[in-house]
């Protein structure tokens, strides 16, 4: 068979001759392997790796993708890189202490964990917990919230190949952190909310702070609102990207904004009250679309109703002790208490098996993050890959809890 | 929340169990046999527990007890399952009832080392090979003396 | 430190190319973008974010190490990921710092009692700055970058004494 180059180019992969030759034993002097080029039949597809040190990656996340072109074809979730033993470690701690570890977990938001832990514990130990205390869970869990949320939005806009929210994200952030260490005295290890209460009280002129800050974010909503959000690229890149239906996410467990973008309105704050939220006003936000842009503006409209609730809880917070009379070391009759709260990532639930002695006997940490990672691996086949990023990032994961 | 106890019951039975029933603080749990647990959870899950809140393992010194934690969110109600292994016994895999159990399993069953059955993807997830099932009671953690001397 | 303070005003300045180099590396200390665990958010996001701004000292963030001098390890490193704190030290070219940032990375942090957590990244690669704290605050980070600068500045003068030593 003759070839003319000009008419008759093979399509690549194509066998010109025979190949069933015998390859010599012995190479030619500098040679180290026969010169075959690449086996189409064996590798067709590319295996890329990212991670876990991967700039677009939050974290230690990494992703074993199988890529035909820009398209993928399968992928797995591989984790474990920050798996540090958070359940294993509360088995040898006191009760008071295990909040420390919790905050490490979830290290973004990590009073929502200390707060579940300590309502694991109150239900075990049966306290009852002052008014105030309530109140200022309430406070500072949702001072938690929107510094969370913030922390989504910037970082998920880099995924989007934005950069500008990101500074202006680290910004307000800020200020957040400021109230937070006013308060408790850390910037993100708080270990704040102890059973029976919190461990401080207020500090004088917060308030005013507070309201400085809530007047400010106010006014910048709609501004971080308009950067990402408003962009015609970001729209264009999010609209019908990583449909979660309904049924999806409640076949991997999704909790928080993730399952609230599905359709499903789930919220503990108004299904199973906890802390003040009975007492105060707020709409629970609900997109029926379940793509990327839905969770984006179900997390912005969450930030808005924030500032809704941090207003109430100022103008309502009770007067009285800010936590109960509680022993030093506590001891907890035997038996179990699974409570949750509505972290920012979700359902995040402590399950308590205590058999009466200083440490918890097993302490289950319910990660969101975790259950939520799952979708990803299963929404990759047929994405882009540059798409699966952002699909990974609008998740909002945090390694940390997902780990544990 | 609670369900009624002996409804629940009676779905279990159904299902080809002879169930415990402990109704304790925690809500109702209902202690069956390891091998009925995929059947059991088929069966919870068309009478509407469609939700997986969380699945764990724990070591309570003599054999290793798996809990699932079981949502409906139409009636708003809540039931704990919980079934009991040898510590060399095989984990039945329930993916195929709850897609959400998939890692959760991988994780328990490598974290107290046990065999992981009919699991699509039955890999190691946290861990590197080599390391024991650290969440055992007899897997220890490292002593004062040897974190001082590091 | 400006380069005319040393020469003065339009004058020459003799320096060793060693030093001028040295000079210029301490100044513009790019770090690999490679956040482990919590710290990250402190070390790396807030350090680089505007009030804090990493980048008025030079240091900047580089999202392959191939293009880095230093390597901030912030976070836990377990057995899991040892592996790739290593092999990622060893693709960055010389010269390279590292820089282990909080608790965990300096000793195991409050997980030194788990059996999968490694003491101590400096078990793995050798570390220069170890900054404690649990997460250290961004300040921190920038003091002990400051402090990595004096450390490479002292190497420098190590170097050309124990060099004049042996012309000796």
């Amino acid at each position: 068979m003759t070839i003319d180059p000009r008419t008759d180019v093979p399509p690549a992969g194509e066998m010109l001759g025979d190949t069933h030759c015998p390859v010599p034993d012995t190479l030619p002097v500098g040679l180290d392997h026969v010169p075959t080029g690449v086996d189409r039949e064996q590798a067709e597809h590319l295996i890329v790796n990212f991670g876990p040190q991967h700039p677009s990656m939050h974290g230690v996340l990494r992703i074993l993708g199988e890529l035909d072109g820009e398209e993928m074809i399968s992928g797995e979730v591989n984790i474990g890189y920050l798996h540090r033993g958070i359940e294993k470690l509360a088995e040898s701690r006191r009760y008071d202490q295990v909040g420390t570890l919790l905050d490490r977990g979830d290290y973004i938001a990590g009073i929502h964990g200390e707060l579940a832990f300590a309502m694991a514990t109150e239900q075990l130990a049966e306290i009852e917990v002052p008014e105030r205390a309530l109140w200022i869970r309430t406070l500072v869990g949702e001072i938690t919230r929107i510094s969370s949320h913030l922390l989504w939005y910037g970082p998920m806009g880099l995924d989007a190949g934005a950069m500008g929210q990101f500074l202006y994200a680290v910004r307000d952030r800020e200020m957040l952190l400021d109230i937070l260490e006013a308060i408790t005295g850390a910037r993100m290890m708080f270990n704040y909310i102890r059973p029976g209460g919190v461990l401080r009280d207020l500090p004088a002129g917060i308030e005013r702070k507070i309201l400085e800050f809530l007047d400010h974010f106010e006014k910048m909503l709609p501004e971080h609102d308009d950067l990402l959000g408003g962009n015609e690229i970001f729209q264009l890149r999010t609209k019908g990207v990583g449909v979660i239906d309904r049924d999806k996410a409640l076949a991997y467990s999704l909790t928080g904004a993730n399952l609230r973008a599905s359709g499903v309105s789930w919220d503990l704050r108004k299904d199973r009250p906890y802390a003040a939220y009975d007492k105060v006003e707020f709409d629970v936000p609900i997109s029926n679309e379940g793509d990327i842009y839905s969770r984006y503006l179900v997390r912005m409209e969450e930030m808005r109703q924030s500032v809704r609730i941090i207003r109430q809880v100022l103008d309502g917070m009770p007067e009285g002790p800010h936590t109960a009379k509680v022993a030093k070391v506590l001891r907890p009759p035997a038996g179990e208490a699974y409570a949750a709260v509505e972290a920012p990532r979700g359902e995040w639930g402590i399950h308590i098996i205590s058999n009466g002695s200083d440490n918890p006997a097993r302490m289950r940490y319910r990660p969101p993050a975790f259950y939520a990672l799952q979708v990803v691996e299963d929404l990759i086949p047929g994405t882009l890959l540059a798409d699966m990023i952002v699909v990974a990032g609008s998740m909002d994961i945090v390694l940390g809890e997902i780990d544990r | 929340m609670q369900p009624d106890a002996t409804r629940i019951a009676n779905i279990v039975t159904a299902a080809g169990a002879q169930p415990e029933v402990e109704t304790t603080s925690l809500g109702v749990l209902m202690r069956i046999p390891a091998d009925s647990v995929h059947d059991v959870l088929n069966a919870l899950k068309a009478e509407g527990f469609g939700f997986l809140v969380d699945l764990f393992g724990t070591d309570t010194g003599e054999q290793i007890e798996m809990t699932y934690h079981l949502r409906d969110f139409g009636r708003d109600e809540e039931v704990y399952v919980r079934s009991s292994l040898p510590y060399d016994g095989a984990l039945r895999s329930v993916w195929d009832v709850y897609p959400a159990a998939a890692f959760p399993e991988r994780e328990a069953a490598e974290l107290l080392g046990m065999r992981l059955d009919c699991h699509p993807n039955p890999r190691r997830l946290v861990t590197t090979e080599g390391c024991p099932p650290y969440l055992r009671k007899e897997v220890p953690v490292r002593g004062a003396e040897e974190v001082r001397l590091r | 430190m400006a380069i005319d303070k040393l020469t003065g005003e339009n004058s020459i300045l003799f320096i060793r190319s060693e030093q001028l180099f040295d000079w210029a590396r301490r100044n513009s200390l790019w770090y690999m973008a490679f956040g482990i665990a919590c710290c990250a958010i402190e070390g790396l996001m807030h350090a680089s974010g505007p009030r804090f701004d990493f980048d008025r000292m030079g240091v900047f963030f580089r999202a392959s190490p191939r293009q880095a001098d230093v390597m901030i390890v912030a976070g836990t490193v377990n057995k899991k990921m040892a592996e790739t704190v290593k092999r990622l030290y060893d693709q960055m070219p010389e010269p390279k710092w590292v820089v282990a940032m909080g608790a965990c990375a300096c000793t195991g942090g409050p997980f030194r009692e788990y059996g999968n957590v490694i003491m101590g990244v400096d078990k793995v690669v050798p570390v220069d700055v170890y900054v404690p704290g649990c997460p250290p605050r961004p300040e921190s980070v920038q003091y002990g970058f400051m402090q990595l600068q004096k450390k490479i500045d002292a190497q420098t003068e190590e170097r050309l004494a124990a060099r004049r030593n042996a012309n000796r």
